[in-house]
């Protein structure tokens, strides 16, 4: 992309998202209506602010009793116009919250960026100054300091606020270069013999600087009250300067006799800040747009007549949307299958192609704003995608275990594994205290774990990788539920604590008896575990089937290509892993024709417009593609071999 | 843990240490003779010289620094310019009136801002949560100071309700806690709010839901623990914003405080008595930051020391 077209694309960015966010817009036309009041104070004022006419003191304003359009605010108790000393005090007080603003942040900035891409004893002397400056509020301090002397001047104030300000922006800029400078491409230009000056200037400066104009607007509203607050107690700028706190100060001293006149300045500082404050609300989300997390609250879908089923569990045309603010996206799209009890059906697929999203669709713990928007996931009976939320809860974690990716997070890590545990087994058992107990030590020796009672004591981050995926299959399997779920449980793990866990979790769900579905990207897992395999492709299922007929006989050009892959990069004498070409399709913009189409070799004209329907070929195997509609041999060819 | 305690005492002594002598340092190089101050203008020069004697401002700056010095280790922080009653005196009968007035304020911010906070975070992006953030976007930009005189313009002057200033029966807390606690919201529902969002989207929380635990436990005990440790940090800041805080409050509402005694002394220019109050609140942010890390180190099994 150009320069040009980056910036208008950048403007257009801007445009979207402050239309989106009335409160920003209404934050940045407040604060300029006061900027603007503040630069013509001297045009828009009606009188000099200093000037003293003792024959009118304490006029009310305009529209009260009494009042007169001369002083539309009417008068402080030296006769002076109080319009015109309001509209010089923002003046004063957006002049010294800026320059302070641009002091401290300025200094703050260079130091941050200096320390951070330099290091060295600078680094250690200045930041070790900053910790004692962080570890008392100093402006408390500057404030003692300042009072003190008899006279302050505008740039007296602005040296003291900045100065007790920089290290806040120096720590943040810091910590944002030492991780910029880390990056490979920061490290590979450095490598290359780019100067300093330049790596700084083309990598590092465009990635930090947007965390200093955030920190400026605050300060930029805290300064504002804090200028008015040392007026206010007499310790600002010598009078008789106008100023906000002056002026609440004096309303504060007549109050029994003039009632509106603090009401002004106090509402034009909390205009002022409340407008800084929007538009710093504004920019932290436009520079760092936090992504939505969490839990979505559970709809269920109108309930209708299931069709009866003896399987364990019957998925029929499911589909999983999240409506997002760009469109809806289609997560699983109509994915159908059947798991008898005591049988592993094994999910495949890449990053992304929704196998995850139909695991939680099954337990019913999609992520916010996910929904399950078709089809039915009858389980023992009762279609989960229809029961009320109480039953619901009451059939996960006793009849549908779930074991994660990430055994790790999955913990709360400031509960002990014991109180996790004894936790879940009161709450589906009913047992006593000292009966969880026992049944929870029982529960890690069936997952293999020697020294129990070390285990029920400890934190989660005090176990290894495998033990946590231990103590979650135990948490999980320990009140024998029919069905077991299996999101990648060993993908986070070294080759050797995977296959002892794997074996493990065989051996357990054979004792009893439940199903599993087994979620991986690893085909080669299923060759020795499942006893059906479906692979997923873009939300879709594209072939399901026995799993001695799926990987020996695949149909799908896509399964082939996983496959393929595994088989490469064990062979001998290959050392390069080798993928399918190409990336699969943006779930935000499906085409209608069949989604592995771009990335298909064998893509006929037909598959770039429909999608394929899922057609048996074999006993239990069906795969959902043209080509074995119309010519199957040219399939066989590219088989694996 | 000893070893730790060992370096973090060494640490809060040197905080104390430094921002101690640095008030020592700048208040007197700020131009300015507080003996001059303390004598109508026109007092003849011999006079303000004996005053300078008297106050011992007439001393080398070094000898001057090294008597403050000496007495510190025997509790002794000189005499006041003003009447001359020892600092020392006069602190340990104004602090406790502060910290009653900062504890009061602090614990009903935090029960107001973990109801409004968590209502908020339950109900993301709904009508409370909207609203919510709005209070706390104009609480942030409400000065303090004029919320107090307003709060006594409304309540004490037109209607009646409540006392205006000084400290007596519990009435009297009401103003002066109302103020302090509206400057301490903001930050407090934002923090709680958010790290409710964070830890409502953690792993952990699934997969307390994937057990069937109920929702009840779930929020009251799987969220909440983990929610509620950075609520603890935010405590020690807290304790910066009641402190300088309560120069504010304390003057308006002419509360017998370390603020109300900071204040005058900073506009006497009675260099013991500033020295005196900006060492105790030093110590009282230093040690208030330390317990709050001690805290943390318990609640949280992952740090040990």
């Amino acid at each position: 992309m150009s320069a040009p077209d980056a910036r208008a694309s950048a403007g257009r960015r801007l445009t979207v998202f402050l239309l989106a966010r009335k409160s920003t817009l209404a934050g940045l036309a407040l604060f300029a209506v006061v900027t603007l009041a503040a630069a013509f104070a001297p045009v828009l004022s009606p009188y000099d602010p200093l000037e003293q006419d003792l024959n009118r003191v304490l006029l009310p304003p305009a529209w009260a009793d009494g009042g007169s359009a001369a002083h539309p605010l009417g008068t402080d108790p030296l006769g002076r116009d109080l319009a015109s000393r309001m509209l010089w005090g923002a003046r004063l007080s957006l002049l010294i919250s800026v320059a302070s603003v641009l002091l401290g942040g300025g200094l703050g900035f260079i130091v941050g960026i200096v320390t951070g891409y330099f290091g060295g004893w600078l680094d250690a002397v200045l930041m070790r100054i900053g910790d004692v400056q962080l570890a008392f509020p100093f402006v408390l301090l500057a404030i003692a300091v300042l009072g003190v002397s008899p006279e302050r001047t505008p740039a007296q104030l602005i040296g003291v606020l900045g100065l007790t300000t920089w290290i806040v922006y120096a720590r943040v800029v810091r910590s944002r270069v030492l991780s910029e400078r880390e990056k490979d491409y920061v490290r590979a230009a450095r490598a290359l013999g780019a100067s300093s000056a330049r790596v700084l200037l083309r990598y590092v400066l465009p990635n930090v600087w947007q965390v200093a104009p955030v920190i400026g607007m605050l300060y930029l509203g805290f300064f504002v009250i804090v200028e008015s607050l040392l007026s206010f107690l007499a310790l600002g700028l010598t009078p008789p300067t106008p100023s906000w706190g002056s002026i609440l100060a004096d309303g504060r001293q007549f109050m029994m006799v003039t009632p509106w006149m603090p009401i002004f300045p106090g509402l034009a500082i909390l205009l002022t800040v409340l407008s800084i404050n929007l538009v710093a609300d504004g920019m932290a989300d436009y520079f760092d747009p936090k992504l939505m997390k969490g839990y979505a609250p559970r709809h269920p879908l109108p309930p209708r007549m299931a069709i009866a089923s003896d399987k364990v569990l019957a998925v029929r045309d499911l589909t999983t949307v999240f409506r997002l603010g760009a469109g809806v996206l289609t997560a699983v799209n109509r994915v159908s299958f059947e798991l008898g009890s005591g049988q592993v059906l094994g999910i495949v697929g890449e990053s992304g192609s929704g196998k995850s999203v139909l695991a939680l669709s099954i337990i019913q713990l999609l992520d916010a704003p996910g929904a399950v928007t078709e089809g039915e996931i009858v389980f023992l009976g009762k279609d989960l995608a229809r029961v009320s939320n109480a039953e619901m809860t009451g059939l996960r974690g006793r009849r549908i275990g779930m074991i994660f990716q990430n055994a790790g997070s999955s913990l709360n890590p400031v509960l002990t594994v014991g109180y996790q545990l004894v936790e879940t087994l009161r709450q589906h058992l009913r047992l006593n205290s000292e009966a969880a107990r026992t049944k929870a030590r029982e529960a890690l020796e069936m997952v293999g774990i020697g020294d129990p009672d070390r285990v029920l004591r400890a934190y989660p981050f005090q176990l290894s990788g495998g033990m946590q995926q231990r103590v979650m299959i135990a948490l999980a399997m320990s009140v024998q539920p029919a069905l077991l779920i299996a999101d990648e449980p060993t993908t986070a793990l070294d080759v050797t604590t995977q296959a002892q866990l794997l074996e493990r979790l065989d051996e357990l769900r054979r004792e009893l008896g439940t199903s599993v579905i087994f979620i991986t990207h690893d085909i080669a897992l299923l060759a020795d575990f499942a006893d059906v395999v479906m692979v997923m492709y873009a939300g879709q299922v594209c072939e399901i089937g026995p799993r001695g007929r799926v990987i020996r006989e695949p149909r799908h050009p896509y399964t082939q290509g996983l496959l393929n892959s595994v088989s490469r990069v064990r062979a001998p004498g290959t050392n390069r892993l080798s993928a399918i070409p190409g990336d699969p399709p943006d779930p935000m913009h499906p085409s209608t024709g069949c989604p592995f189409a771009p990335r298909c070799a064998y893509a006929m004209a037909v598959c770039r417009e429909v999608n394929p329907a899922r057609t048996g070929v074999g006993p239990g195997h069906e795969a959902a593609c043209h080509l074995l509609t119309s010519t199957p041999e040219a399939v066989a060819g590219g088989g694996t071999s | 843990m000893t070893a730790h305690l060992a370096r973090r005492t060494a640490q809060m002594l040197l905080v104390v240490y430094g921002v101690v002598t640095l008030t020592f340092i700048t208040v007197r190089l700020v131009p300015g003779d507080p003996a001059r101050l303390m004598e109508p203008p026109g007092t003849p020069e011999t006079i303000i010289q004996l005053v300078r004697q008297q106050i011992g401002t007439d001393k080398p700056l070094h000898v001057q620094y090294g008597d403050f010095l000496a007495g510190l280790p025997r509790g002794d922080l000189g005499k006041s310019f003003r009447g001359g009653r020892p600092v020392g005196e006069l602190i340990a009968a104004y602090l406790p009136n502060t910290l009653l007035l900062g504890i009061v304020a602090m614990a009903v911010a935090t029960a107001l801002a973990s109801i409004i906070g968590i209502g908020a975070a339950l109900r993301r992006n709904s009508v409370v949560d909207r609203a919510a953030l709005f209070l706390v976007a104009v609480a942030q930009s409400t000065p303090n100071f004029w919320l107090g005189v307003m709060l006594v313009l409304v309540f004490a002057v037109q209607l009646r309700w409540l006392p205006a200033i000084d400290m007596s029966g519990p009435e009297s807390f009401v103003l002066p806690v109302a103020t302090l606690a509206v400057t301490l919201l903001p930050l407090l529902v934002r923090t709680v709010r958010q790290s409710f969002i964070d830890a409502l989207g953690d792993d952990h929380v699934r997969a307390a839901r994937a057990r069937g635990i109920p929702e009840h436990r779930v929020l009251l005990i799987h969220v909440l623990k983990v929610a509620s440790l950075p609520l603890v940090t935010l405590v020690g800041l807290q304790a910066g914003f009641v402190l300088g805080g309560s120069v504010v409050v304390e003057s308006i509402f002419n509360w017998p405080g370390i603020g109300t005694l900071a204040l005058k002394a900073i506009q006497d220019r009675d260099f013991p008595m500033i020295q005196g109050t900006v060492l105790v609140i030093a110590i009282v942010f230093t040690l208030v930051n330390f317990v709050v890390d001690l805290v943390y180190a318990a609640l949280d099994p992952r740090i040990r020391y």
